[in-house]
Order: C-alpha cells, then structure tokens, then sequence
C-alpha cells in the first residue's frame, strides 16, 4: 500500500495588501506555518510521498532568504517530495528553482521536477509522471505524455499536474494551462494529483485538486485542507480523506438591518469573531445613531480580537430616532444640520451625509459625555 | 430683572458689612470718590452670580490684610415677578443658598440655576474669565470697556439664541458654535483652510500613495526586462542547443577546402602562363631590334644619295656669289672718284666766299674807326671846359646854413634896435641959437630929438649937467642883446670872408648860376661819351686791331683763280658733295652684303664636301654585307618562335578562363566566411547565455517580484487610507458647510429686531444715522449724514468716544431685545460714557433715561456733576457706609 499526502499551491510570499499592515504580515508568515504544518502531518500519518502540485511560490524573484525559510518549514518530513512548477513559478529559463538549486537550499529528499519525465522512487515503487509548466501559460495539454510513457508493471502510476481540468469551468472563462478530462484513466494513473484550484475538489475516481492548505482569499470554497491518499494496489481506486491544514478561517459575511433584532444578532456575530478569523462584513439596511455607535464599537472590538475585519458599512444608513437627537441636545440651528443630512441621505450625496451625520453625532456624543463626566466631578 | 438690596460685608474695600437698599426700577445713580468702593459694588454682584462660592481662585476679595475673611454678597432681586434672595460667601465659610419665590437652592444648584436664568457659564476650573459671562457680560459694563463691544457679543452670542430662542419662534443651539469649531479644526487637519487641497495625513497619504506608485512603475519596468531576459535566455538556448547539434560550419568549412584546392591548380596553370608570355615578350623585343638593324643599313644608303644632290645645290650658290662681288667692286670705284670731284670744287667755293666778306669788313671797320677819333676829340675840349666851371663854383660857394643865420642875425638885430627905441627916452630940443650942449659927449646944438636908451649925461654949458637915465630896466637888456648878437653877425662875416649880408646874398646867387652851367656842360659831354672818354678810346683801339687782322687775313688768301664768276656757290657746292658722298656709302655697303654671302656659300660647299665624304666612309666599310645577311637570318627565326609561343599562350589562357579563379576566390571567402560568422555568432551567443544568465541570478537574487508585491500591499493600504481619509474630509467639508451656513441663516433672523432697537437709540445720538449689525451680531460700520452727502466708517475707526457710545447703545439694544423674549435684564454702568463730550452726554442721558423705562440701570460715577440732570437723586456711597456703621 502506497500512502501519499497530496498538497498544492502554497503561493509562498504571497502579501495581504487588503489588510492592515501588522494583520498582513501575520498572514503572509501563516503561508510557512502551514508547510510546517503538512510536514508534521506527514509525519503523523507516516505518508511514503508529498505531492505538490505547482504554485509553491506566489512569485518567481523571491528573495533567497525566502527559498531558505521554505526549505527549513519542510524539513519535518524527511521522506521524499516531489515538487512541480505552476504557473506561478513556471520553469523558464531562469526561475525560482534554478534560483534555488544554485542556492543548494532543498536537500536530496525534494525532488523538483522541471522536465516532463519519468521520476522513478524504486524505493517506494512508484512512478510520478511529472507535468511542470515551462512556461507561464500554455495551451498545450502538458498531461499529454503521460499516456505514453512505459512505466515498470509493478510501480504505481502517478500523475502531478497544474491546470484546468477541461469541461468543468464554464466556456467564457479563459482557462490556458488545459488537462484534459479523463486523463487519469487515459493515461493509466492510479492517481493524478492536481493543483491550481484553491479548493478542494474531486474530478473523478483517481483525480483530484487538493486546494491550498491556507486559505488566501474570501471566496468559499474547501480550501484549508491536503489530502491523505491511500493507494490499495494497482488498479485499485484510491481512498482519498481530507486533513485540515489552514490555520485561518476567511469568512464573509453580508448583514442586513431591518428591525432592532437584527442588529442584535449582527452584533453577536461580530463578537463572535476569534483569534484565527479573517472577516470581510458588508452591511446594509437603516440603522439609528445608538445602534451604528454600537456596530462601530462592535466592529473595533473584533478588530482587536479577529486576525483581519474589512468592514463595508457604506450601504447602511443613518436614521437618527427623535431620542437620538434629544440625547444629543442638538438644539437650535444643530438640529437643523441634522434634519438635512438624513434627508442628504437619499440625494446624489448620500454617502458624505451619512458620513457628515456621523462625524456630527460623534461630536455631539462627545460633548454630552464630557459634560457628564464634568457634571459627575 | 429687578435690583433691590445689596449686602456686601468683608469683601476688598468693606471690611464693615455696608447695605444699599431702596433700589429703584428704573435709573440707580451712585456716586463716590475714588476708593469709595464704587467697583467694589460691581465687583461683589459679578462675584455672586460668576464665581463658584467653592472656588479657590477668589482670594483676591478679601480685604487687604484680612486672611481668615469670607466676604459675602446678598442680594434680593426679583425675576419675572419672583422674589430671589441670594446669599453667597466664599473661602473661610463656602456658602450659597438662593430663594426663589417658594423654591430653595443651594450650592452648585442654586449657581447653575442662576446661570441658566441669566445665561452665562461658570468656569470649569479657576476663576471665571470673560469668556464665560455670556449676556451679563454684556449688559454689566466694566469701567473703561464699554467701547469692547465685539469680544463681549461673541462670548454672549449662544446665551442671546437661546435667550431668544422664544421670541424668534426658532431653535437657536446652545453650542453650536463650540461644534462648529470643532468641526472646522478637524476639517483643517484634513485640507487647508482656504483652498481645501488635502493637508496633513490625508496630503502626506497621497504623497506617499504617489510616491509608492512611482516606485512600483520603476520597478515594473525592472521586472518586464527581467522576464524579456528570462525569454530571451530560453530562446538564446534553444539556439544554442541546435547549433550544437548540428554544427553548420563543418560542411561550410569542407566546401571552403574544395574550393581552396580547384584555385590551387588553376594557379598553377597561371604560372605557366605567365612564363610563357614572359618568353613571348622577349621574342618580340628581338623582332623589333632585327628589325632596327636592318633599317639603319637603309638609311645609311639614303643618306650618302641625299648628300650628293646638297653639294650641287652648295656649288651652284658659290658660283653665284663670287659674280655678284665682281660687279659691286666695279660700281664702288666710279663712286669714289665722283665723290673726290664734288669735294674739291666745294673747297674751292669756300675759299672764295671769304674773300669776299673780308673786304666787306675792312670797310666798315675803317669809316667807324675815323667817326671814334671824332667824338673823342669833342669829348676832351668840352670836359676841359667843365673843370674850368668847377673850380669857379668851388670858390664862390657860401653854405646855405650860414646864409639862413646871417638872414636871421640881421632880422633879429633891427627888431631889437626897434624894441629899443620904443623903450628909449625921448629927448627934443630946441636950443637957441648958438647954445649948445654936449650929450654924451656929443656936442650938440639946433633942435632935434634923440632917444636915450641909457643914462645920458648932458652937459649944458655954463648950466650944468643933466643926467638923464631912462626908465625900465630891460632897454638895458636889450641893447645887451643887441651887442652880443651884433658880435656874434660880425664873427661869422669875418669867417665868411665878407662884409655885408648883402654881399653875401650876392656871392650866393653867383654861386647858384655857375651850378646850372656846370650840369650843362656835364649833359654835353654824356652825349659826347655816354661810358666816359676812357672807354671811347678803347674802343677806337679795338677796331684799329681788327683792321689790322683782316688786311693780314686777306693777304695770306690763295690767288683767286680765273674765271672766278663760273664757280658755283658754296651752297650749290655742299649739296653736290653731299649727294656723292651718300652714293658712294649705298654702293660700299652693297659691296659688303655680296662679300659676306659668298663667303657663307663658300663654307657651305666645304661642309656638304666633308658630309658626303663621311657618308660613303659608313657604306664603304669591308664587315657591312655580311652583317645585313645575319640580321635578315635571325628575324625570320625569331618570327617563326613568336608563332610556337602565341599558339601555347591561347591554350593556356582558354583554361584558366574556363576554370574562373576570381569565382573561387570567391566560393573560398564566402565558405569561410560563413563558417566563421557561424563560428563567432555560437562563441558570442555562449558569452551573451554566460552575461545574461549572470545578470538574470543577480536580478532573481534581488526579488523584485518579491519587493513589488510588498510595495503593491504598501499601494493598496494608502489607498485605503486616501479613501478613508477623503470620506472624512469631504463629510467634514460638507458638515461645516452646512453648520456655517445655518448659523448665517439663524444670525441673519436675530439681525433684524436688533436693528431695530439699536436705531431707536442711534436716532437719538445721531439722526438719520445708520449702523449695521454684521453676522456676528456685533455693531459693523456706521453711516451718518455729514451735510453734504453721507459718510461710513468701520466701527474700529470711530473716534474712542463715539464706540463707548455705540458700544452703550448696542448693549441697551440687546437689553431690549432680551426684555422682549421675556428674559431679565440689568444694567451695570461703572463709570462709563468718560470719554464724551456734553453735547453727546446730554443725549446719551436722553438714552439713558428712555431705556431706564424698561430696565433697571445701575449707574456708578465718580463725577456727580456730570449728571444732575439724570432725573433721579445721586446716592453717595458714604452714605451707606455710615448707615451701616
């Protein structure tokens, strides 16, 4: 029995603008951590091989220091590797892996595979078909090969590929880097090990992508994870089970206020927010100034605790209740302003408005809370 | 709001508790000396109402001296119909309780009830400064500050909307305008104050986000020529890796060898060629010289033929040369005996001629030789005649000099003889006969007369003597005179030899008479012998030689021969001789010419003798037949090689051409070339692989991807923060926009009834003035009638007398203005209006006294006499004082 642990697109220096600059550095170091973690598993799991399936790296001129960090989070599995270049960190004439190979930074159990041929692991007794991308984009079938290529009967077939399968995306969409579909058994595989889709997903019996293992982005999909694949024997389907990998989880979510309740299970939400989220929030809906100042603190109070919040409150609206107002004591000409911004609210400025009354009643809270602290003295 | 009694006990100038009572609604007119405590009065009621009773900075109401004090202020007043009692005292015992109708406060409560009422703040901390007096501050005027009128409205402005927020059926805000500031200095964080362009973070946000992007570009630029790099390595490698393969310049290199050895052959060839050539060449020199040879023996027979035929032609010309001597030589002899002919007969005309003219001469010579002894002759008596005369005229000359003095002399003595007379002593008598009598010794007798002219002595015999001296002293003189010139004339006749002027005259005229003879004999002898009698006989001397020559002349001529009168004359003779003579020189040189030409003919016929002699030597010579017979041998074989040779040479030459070496030379170059380029362009293209993949490492080494993903995060974060930034500035924008302008709108309602009470006072200062109330609701510019026109003027510019004046004015306006809304009033004035004159004091009274109908005014002054006229009883202080005591 063949036990592999199939991982993919690691995307190493990959930098979160999105976010503030201490939460984006904590991110991008996640990238290392997670490495680190798929080699502990691999240990844990006592996997004869590591599949990645291309995209190690975010970029091709990484600085060296990099290759090396990368190098040192494998080191805790010391089986064998095997590494394809993705588009990301495509073969060319000078890449990241002619980079690192003068750096000597991978030692002998990672084998990188820059030429579409045979690696043979007699040790193992498996063969992987290796399909590194030579290029950035290709509209060639790099899998095309695999078929053709004679392998000893007794050894495991195992393609490593980066791409889009065809058939699957719709049409409009511009996939280059083509595998074809049915490769797998076309090409006599017991299993094919794809990378390029973040998430997780099966194609068929013996194909699958495995997704990063950190999750980069807010879209949902069954990223986070590697996959822990059994192959029984020659011929026989392989059993495929996920393993968590990602150390952060990337939701997003679009809030609508519209009765109080509302904004009172928003706000549970929000508080809910943990050490290892990363939060994108969009809400709409009309809220007053009580609850928008209850919202914002909510919000500040999950930036302090969540790994990133991106907040979106620009659909809300601002609707100050006649309690608003008295609490404010805005009287006179003040109340006036306000009457026209929450009426500005629904013209062509409407977002300076809302943002104008906001401003006004955080200054208007301000001094009322400071005259009853002065009061309270 | 009404005032009834003050209570002030131990505050600065009372230390005694002192009590004013009665106070009146309307006008209050307190007046004291300096030190009265005047201010002190005002300063208590400001210090119930504004100070904290548990503030500590209020030391300074303790009287001098007195550190336990706690001053203390009562005051009753009555607001809005309700009775107030206020007791406060501070520092040794904090106290403050107010009664209000049936309501009690105390503390802080009744303070801030108070404040509210009244509209003013108390201080957060310290002691209450200007700032926060609101619209007490207003109404109760400092001494010296009623002409401050703007800082005391600002700090009064949002107690005044509130205040008058009823009466203008409005909302006014009460801190509007602290919002407002603090809107307006957040948005000036944010853009400048003017202009708006960003400043501050959001500025320093997109110079960075500028900046970011700058570098991003710079390094996209690196990264595209790093990625062309990689491409072009891949591609540069593929090429290498086929030529490697293949080797293209081997089989270039072989066809180079092939065609190197084609050309090798045909140079062969070409050599052979070129000897033969070379061969052919020398053949031909040796046809040419043959040739030469034989031509030279051609010549030579030409030549002894063609100098046969020049010594005839030389012959001939002598013969006729020699005949045309002989006949000139016999031309010369008849032309030189003719020209001897010609010659003696002109000498012989010559020598006649001078025959003649000599006796011609001699004639001539001997007439004017007899005229010349003549003349001279006449000449010689006459200057004998001349000399006679001369010495004639030498003996009668008397110079004309003493002529003149003698004339002079003789005038002078009778024209003294005259004065004399005049002068004398006129003497007649007439004596008896016989009488006589002696004057001077003279003896006298008759009658007659005399003239004395000195002292006479006349003896009258048998009488006496009379002794008669004239008169006058000068006839002495004069007959002195007369003595002297008398002898001085008798001296010079004596020296002239003569007795008498008048012989002398004579003399004189003799004298001039021989001159005049004397000139005409010298005229006679001039024409006689104009050059004087030695040269005339001179030149008598000369022509009797010349007579003597001629004769001897004529002697020494030859005879004359016969038939003298047929000779021809001297000129026929000349033009004969001449004409032979020219004849004769034509002739000789024509001689000349034939002799040089036959001798040239004559030398002639020698050289074409010698030439033709020389000639016939060279065809004489014994080896000559045998050497023409060789040289014709040789040419026909040197002929017969050429024609061998031109055959080989065509052979040759139609090889070479075929075979086109220029065209292998060529082939050699070009695969060679090509090889080569081939060569170098593999060589360069394993350089540029070597450069490139260096410079390729570095550039990966660098991890510009790396760095632009952190500078694209850098991008997006400033971006962010541009976006957050500029949502704020704009909503602040907007906001403070808004609040502005609904200030202006709320300031510009309050405007207008406050005008209106401003002008009912300004009417009674200065009809038909004007003054405006500017959004601040501060007094603007003023405008009043000036008699001729009308004029305006910023409030600041007006005289410090006519602000205090405006400045009371506008504050008795507001008064009006807040009676109106139903809220109290109550005026302080300490010592106010100092600074106007009369005429303006009389009608501010009239001011005062009409807003005294509406307000209770407390009027404090040190100058009772200035308002006596106010209508109401002045109050001195003192009095209270001792009605406390």
């Amino acid at each position: 029995m063949l036990k592999l642990l199939h991982t993919a697109d690691w995307q190493i220096g990959k930098l979160f603008g999105q976010f503030a600059p201490d939460e984006a550095a904590l991110l991008a170091e996640a990238r290392f951590k997670t490495v680190e973690r798929l080699a502990a598993l691999a240990t844990q799991h006592h996997v004869d091989l590591v599949l990645v399936a291309g995209d190690v790296f975010e970029t091709q001129t990484v600085a060296g220091r990099t290759i090396h960090r990368l190098a040192n989070a494998m080191a805790g599995f010391a089986g064998p590797w095997v590494l394809i270049p993705g588009n990301h960190d495509a073969s060319l004439a000078e890449s990241v892996w002619t980079h690192a190979a003068r750096l000597k930074a991978f030692p002998a159990n990672v084998h990188i595979c820059l030429q579409p041929q045979p690696l043979l692991l007699e040790s193992i007794g498996a063969v992987v078909l290796p399909a590194p991308l030579t290029q950035r984009h290709t509209y060639a079938d790099l899998t095309e090969w695999f078929a053709t290529a004679d392998t000893p009967p007794a050894m495991a077939r195992i393609g490593l590929a980066h791409g889009c399968v065809q058939g699957i995306l719709a049409e409009e969409i511009d996939s280059p880097n083509p595998i074809a579909a049915g490769r797998a058994e076309q090409a006599r595989l017991d299993y094919l090990a794809l990378g390029d889709w973040h998430g997780a997903r099966q194609i068929d019996a013996r194909t699958w992508y495995s997704g990063t293992p950190e999750t980069d982005r807010f879209k949902r999909n069954d990223s986070g994870q590697a996959l822990l694949v059994e192959l029984a024997g020659p011929g026989q389907a392989p059993s495929v089970q996920a393993l968590a990998s990602g150390h952060y989880r990337w939701h997003s979510y679009s809030l609508t206020l519209q009765v109080p309740s509302d904004l009172d299970q928003a706000l549970q939400q929000i508080a809910g927010f943990g050490a290892t989220d990363v939060v994108q929030v969009s809400v709409s809906g009309r809220i007053d100034l009580a609850g928008h100042r209850a919202l914002h603190d909510a919000l500040e109070q999950a930036r302090g605790k969540a790994r990133g919040v991106l907040a979106d409150l620009s659909a809300l609206q601002l609707d100050p209740t006649p309690q608003d107002i008295d609490a404010l004591k805005a009287d006179g000409y003040l109340g006036d302003v306000i009457d026209d911004l929450r009426a500005a609210q629904e013209g062509p400025d409407a977002q300076t408005a809302r943002d104008a009354l906001s401003l006004l009643a955080g200054v208007l809270n301000d001094r009322r809370a400071g005259a009853e602290t002065d009061s309270a003295r | 709001m009404r005032l009834s009694r003050i209570r002030i006990e131990r505050l600065k100038q009372f230390r005694e508790p002192i009590e004013i009572q009665d106070l009146q609604p309307g006008l209050n007119l307190f007046t004291g000396a300096n030190e009265a405590g005047k201010s002190t009065v005002v300063t208590a009621i400001r210090a119930a109402f504004f100070e904290r009773y548990r503030s500590g900075s209020v030391e300074d109401l303790r009287p001098w001296g007195d550190s336990s004090a706690s001053p203390t202020v009562e005051l009753e007043f009555a607001i809005a119909g309700t009775h107030h009692t206020l007791m406060k005292s501070f520092l040794g015992k904090k106290r403050c309780e107010l009664q209000a109708g049936t309501q009690r406060f105390d503390g802080a409560d009744a303070e801030d009830h108070l404040a509210s009422l009244l509209g003013f703040q108390h201080a957060a901390k310290g002691a209450s400064k200007a700032e926060h007096w609101g619209i007490p501050g207003l109404l109760w005027i400092a001494q010296g500050t009623a002409h401050d009128i703007k800082d005391s409205v600002a700090h009064a402005t949002d107690h005044l909307r509130t205040a008058l927020k009823d009466s203008l059926g409005e909302v006014a805000s009460s801190s509007g305008d602290q919002v407002l500031a603090a809107i307006e200095g957040s948005r000036n964080e944010l853009l400048t104050a003017t202009t708006g362009v960003p400043r501050g973070p959001y500025g320093e946000a997109i110079k960075l986000q500028a900046q970011l992007e700058q570098e991003i570009e710079r390094l996209d630029a690196h990264i595209a020529a790093y990625r062309q790099n990689v491409d072009t390595l891949a591609a540069l490698r593929q090429e290498q890796a086929t030529d490697e393969a293949q080797k293209p310049w081997e089989s270039l290199r072989e066809q180079e060898r092939a065609a190197v050895t084609a050309l090798q052959e045909i140079e062969h060839i070409e050599l052979t060629l070129d000897a033969q050539r070379q061969r052919l060449k020398q053949v031909e020199e040796r046809i040419v010289l043959f040739r030469e040879q034989l031509e030279a023996f051609a010549r030579q027979d030409q030549e002894v033929a063609r100098r046969i035929g020049a010594l005839e032609t030389a012959q001939a010309e002598h013969s006729g040369a020699q005949t045309l001597v002989g006949s000139w030589q016999s031309n010369h002899e008849q032309a030189t005996r003719h020209a001897e002919t010609a010659r003696g007969q002109l000498r012989l005309a010559r020598q006649e001629d001078t025959r003649r003219n000599h006796a011609r001469e001699l004639e001539v010579l001997q007439s004017q030789a007899a005229s010349f002894a003549d003349t001279l002759a006449n000449a010689e008596s006459e200057r004998a005649a001349l000399l006679e005369l001369q010495a004639l005229a030498a003996a009668s000359a008397v110079a004309h000099e003493d002529i003149d003095t003698l004339r002079r002399q003789d005038q002078q003595l009778r024209e003294l003889r005259i004065q004399q007379q005049a002068a004398a002593t006129r003497l007649h008598f007439a004596l008896d006969d016989g009488c006589h009598m002696q004057i001077a010794g003279e003896s006298i007798n008759g009658a007659g007369e005399r003239l004395l002219v000195q002292s006479t002595t006349i003896i009258l015999p048998d009488f006496g003597k009379l002794e008669i001296s004239p008169g006058g002293a000068d006839l002495a003189q004069l007959k002195q005179q007369e003595i002297e010139l008398s002898d001085r004339h008798t001296a010079l006749l004596q020296r002239l030899g003569l007795p008498s002027l008048e012989a002398a005259e004579q003399r004189h005229q003799t004298h001039a008479r021989q001159q005049s003879d004397i000139k005409a004999a010298n005229a006679t002898l001039k024409t006689l012998a104009p050059r004087g009698i030695e040269a005339l006989r001179a030149e008598l001397a000369v022509k009797r030689v010349r007579i003597d020559e001629i004769r001897q002349a004529l002697q020494q001529l030859p005879p004359s021969p016969d038939g003298v009168a047929a000779q021809p004359t001297v000129a026929q003779a000349e033009a004969a001789e001449d004409d032979a003579r020219q004849a004769l020189a034509g002739v000789n040189e024509s001689l000349g010419s034939a002799q040089i030409a036959a001798s040239k003919a004559h030398n002639a016929l020698q050289a074409a003798m010698r030439e033709l002699e020389n000639a016939q030597a060279l065809i004489n010579a014994p080896d000559r037949v045998q050497r023409l017979a060789s040289a014709n041998a040789s040419l026909t074989d040197a002929r017969a090689e050429q024609a061998a040779l031109n055959e080989r040479i065509a052979t040759l030459s139609a090889q070479v051409a075929e075979a086109r070496p220029d065209i292998l030379k060529q082939d050699v170059e070009r695969f060679g070339g090509s090889a080569k380029q081939y060569e170098k362009s593999f060589n360069d293209r394993r350089e540029r692989l070597m450069q490139l993949d260096a410079a390729l490492q570095s550039a990966g080494a660098q991890g510009l991807e790396e760095r632009r993903a952190e500078l694209m995060r850098d991008h997006l974060q400033a971006e962010r923060r541009i976006v957050e930034l500029k949502r704020r500035a704009l909503a602040l924008d907007y906001l403070l926009n808004l609040l502005r302008e609904k200030r202006r709108a709320l300031t510009r309602r309050l405007q207008a009834p406050l005008q209106k009470h401003l002008n009912r006072y300004l009417q009674l200062l200065f009809p038909q003035a004007r003054l405006e109330i500017d959004e601040n609701l501060s007094p603007g510019p003023l405008t009043r009638g000036n008699g001729h026109g009308t004029e305006s003027g910023a409030f600041e510019t007006l005289s410090f007398g006519a602000r205090e004046q405006m400045g009371v004015i506008s504050r008795l306006a507001y008064a009006d203005l807040l009676r109106e809304a139903g809220r109290p009033t109550l005026i302080i004035l300490d010592d106010a209006l100092v600074h106007s004159d009369d005429t303006r004091l009389t009608q501010m009274k009239r001011v005062l006294f009409d807003a005294a109908t509406r307000h209770q005014i407390l009027l404090f002054t040190c100058h009772p006499g200035r308002w006596r006229d106010l209508g109401v009883a002045a109050r001195p202080l003192e009095t209270f004082k001792t009605l406390a005591a």
